[in-house]
């Protein structure tokens, strides 16, 4: 099946005035003026198939909003094709919008001094959704986001986690077969953030919706996402599944022993002693070459364990790892 | 349902709800009212001492001068007198970005807002105001439903203009970040080339020739020559089609810039 969408080569520029120090710079700025270009996208290519969810992270700056925009038709890009759904999306801007659904963090798609339900009812007219539709939707969201307590109140007034889960409804009724989600958990508790995870798995399972998630917490790419795509300076450092990613470079895992008692040697083969804290000791091992339960073996065989803890390198540090160019020649930065 | 039928219903459905929440702001509108009121009643007085013994004034009787002060204070909420920067507002903070994420024609649904609003504020302050003025004063009644129509038509599209030039005025924004600073010196100009604080039979010929070469004039002073009824039947249709004409025109440059702003926007972003 063809993808629903098609990147390639694509750039966004951005002309930047360079501001001129001193009272001379001040004054040539008014006369002429200097530009610095931002390579926010700097050839990009990607393809995404339908029904899938994807994960695309990278720092701040990295260009993760400015690829959005440009595939939600908010932004024409510099250089690069890209069709969405059969469209080029800044061309037919207004009928390419209508078959997506889009959540920019930081701001609300909802009128900022209506109450919430009178905004969402609005929505069905400017999509035109079909009544009984638009019900059965609005029903379920409701249910699925817990927006019942909050209907009545006017969007300024929310939580930010309201307020998300709000956008996230709206986004949602017309039944797109996209949705753009940038960073939709920033600035949410441990809760929240679980509550709006759910709902884009639930989206992603059960309506076939195709996901693009841009976050820098990656643990929200942890817990969703097979596919991921790191981006960094505008340009992929990365492009596929998550676990390949913790395979390529992510064979790093620690373990945290609490024993009966303190002993004098816990150095065992395979591993190595990270750190020491009386009866607490942390070690770091290879998963490539030795599992946590061959590990646990080892020591268990001379030294009794009362109870221990394995953690994950978290995808935090492999991304630094690939910046850091250790594991990864990454591409010259332009 | 036809496609036409449906934005018809997306436009009816915009100004409803933007005319609930215009009534919603209840202290606001009282506030509002009860300025409109006071310097309405302070404009009035300084008409009389104008008139003094004088009957009437370039065809003006002194009650036509009262409820002229009416009028233009009735309309103040209605027409945004005194500035609206909504739409800039949302270019500078990148709000504009959720209405283009949505199918909708922008200008109308700016249009569909701003008329719910002008409706409610109508409502609330500018019949409650002229009622006040009846009360208070032997105010000029539009006779007949000739005029009344007339009224009507001239009230709606003293409206339309007003809009369209508003909407125009603020997709500066797209170009400069001084688009306040802009407006407010146009905003300040409309006020006495619409015949907001004069009416304009009482400036010089060649004043109001100036003045007619803008839309201001189709704002407000079309609106109160047809409500006082010094204009005869043949002036009043050709007040109207000026009203129209200047609205068509108007709506169709936005429309112009407007594609260039959304061009613009879309390809600097923002
Ligand atoms: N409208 C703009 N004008 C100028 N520079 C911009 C504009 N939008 C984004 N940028 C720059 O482009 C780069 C990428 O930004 P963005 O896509 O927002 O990154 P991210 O979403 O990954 O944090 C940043 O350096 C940012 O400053
Ligand atoms: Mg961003």
């Amino acid at each position: 099946m063809a993808p629903i969408i098609k990147v390639e080569n694509l750039h966004k520029h951005f002309k930047v005035a360079r501001h001129r120090r001193g009272f001379l710079g001040a004054f040539r700025g008014l006369v002429s003026r200097e530009y610095e270009t931002v390579r926010a996208v700097d050839g990009i290519s990607f393809e995404i198939g339908r029904g899938e969810l994807v994960g695309y992270i990278g720092p701040n700056g990295a260009g993760k909003s400015t690829t959005i925009k440009i595939l939600a038709g908010l932004l024409v890009p510099t250089g690069g094709t890209v069709i969405v759904n059969g469209r080029v999306p800044w061309r037919e801007r207004k009928s390419h919008v209508a078959t997506i659904g889009a959540v920019f963090g930081q701001r609300t798609t909802l009128w900022w001094d209506l109450p919430v339900i009178e905004s969402l009812e609005l929505l069905q007219y400017v999509y035109d959704v079909p009544p009984e539709r638009f019900r059965r939707n609005l029903a379920e969201f409701r249910e699925m986001l817990e927006l019942d307590q909050f209907l009545e109140t006017p969007v300024r007034s929310l939580s930010l986690g309201q307020r998300m889960r709000a956008d996230l409804c709206a986004a949602m009724l017309h039944d797109p077969m996209l949705l753009f989600l940038d960073e939709p958990t920033i600035g949410l508790d441990v809760v929240a953030k679980e509550r709006i995870r759910q709902f884009i798995r639930r989206i992603n399972r059960e309506r076939g919706t195709t996901i693009i998630l841009t976050t820098h917490d990656l643990s929200d790419v942890e817990k969703l996402c097979e596919r991921v795509m790191i981006i960094d300076h505008g340009r992929l450092l990365f492009d596929g599944e998550l676990s390949e990613l913790r395979n390529r470079f992510g064979g790093e895992r620690e373990m945290v022993v609490y024993f009966d008692q303190e002993y004098d040697e816990v150095a065992v083969d395979g591993a190595e002693v990270v750190s020491r804290n009386g009866k607490r000791v942390t070690y770091r091992f290879d998963g490539h070459e030795i599992t946590a339960s061959e590990l646990i073996g080892r020591i268990s065989a001379r030294h009794r364990i009362r109870d221990l803890s394995v953690r994950e390198a978290d995808i935090e540090d492999l991304v630094r790892k690939i910046y850091e160019g250790r594991l990864l020649e990454a591409p010259d930065a332009g | 349902m036809s496609r036409f039928a449906r934005r018809i219903r997306l436009f009816v459905e915009l100004s409803r709800v933007s005319f609930r929440r215009q009534l919603a702001y209840r202290t606001a509108n009282l506030a509002g009212l009860a300025t409109n009121t006071f310097f309405g009643l302070l404009r009035a007085a300084v008409m009389v001492a104008l008139y003094g013994a004088r009957q009437e004034v370039v065809g003006m009787s002194v009650r036509d001068a009262i409820t002229y002060t009416g009028i233009t204070q009735a309309v103040i909420a209605y027409l945004s007198v005194f500035g609206w920067t909504e739409l800039m507002d949302t270019v500078y903070t990148g709000d504009i970005s959720s209405d283009l994420l949505k199918p909708m024609d922008y200008f109308t649904f700016w249009m569909a807002r701003d008329l719910g609003r002008a409706l409610a504020s109508m409502l609330m302050r500018g019949l409650t105001v002229m009622l006040i003025y009846a009360l208070v004063f032997d105010i000029t009644v539009p006779v007949g439903a000739w005029q009344w129509a007339a009224l009507l038509a001239s009230l709606l599209m003293g409206w339309l203009v007003s809009f369209s030039w508003r909407f125009l005025v603020n997709l500066a924004a797209f170009w400069t970040p001084n688009a306040l600073g802009i407006s407010r010196l146009i905003f300040a100009t409309s006020w006495l080339m619409s015949g907001f604080m004069m009416p304009l039979r009482f400036f010089p010929d060649w004043f109001v020739g100036i003045c007619y070469l803008t839309p201001f004039p189709a704002m407000i002073n079309t609106v109160v020559e047809v409500y006082v009824g010094v204009l005869d039947a043949q002036g009043v249709i050709t007040a109207l089609a000026a009203q129209a004409m200047w609205a068509a025109g108007l709506i169709w440059v936005s429309q112009v810039v407007l594609r260039a702003g959304i061009r613009k926007l879309v390809i600097q972003g923002g």
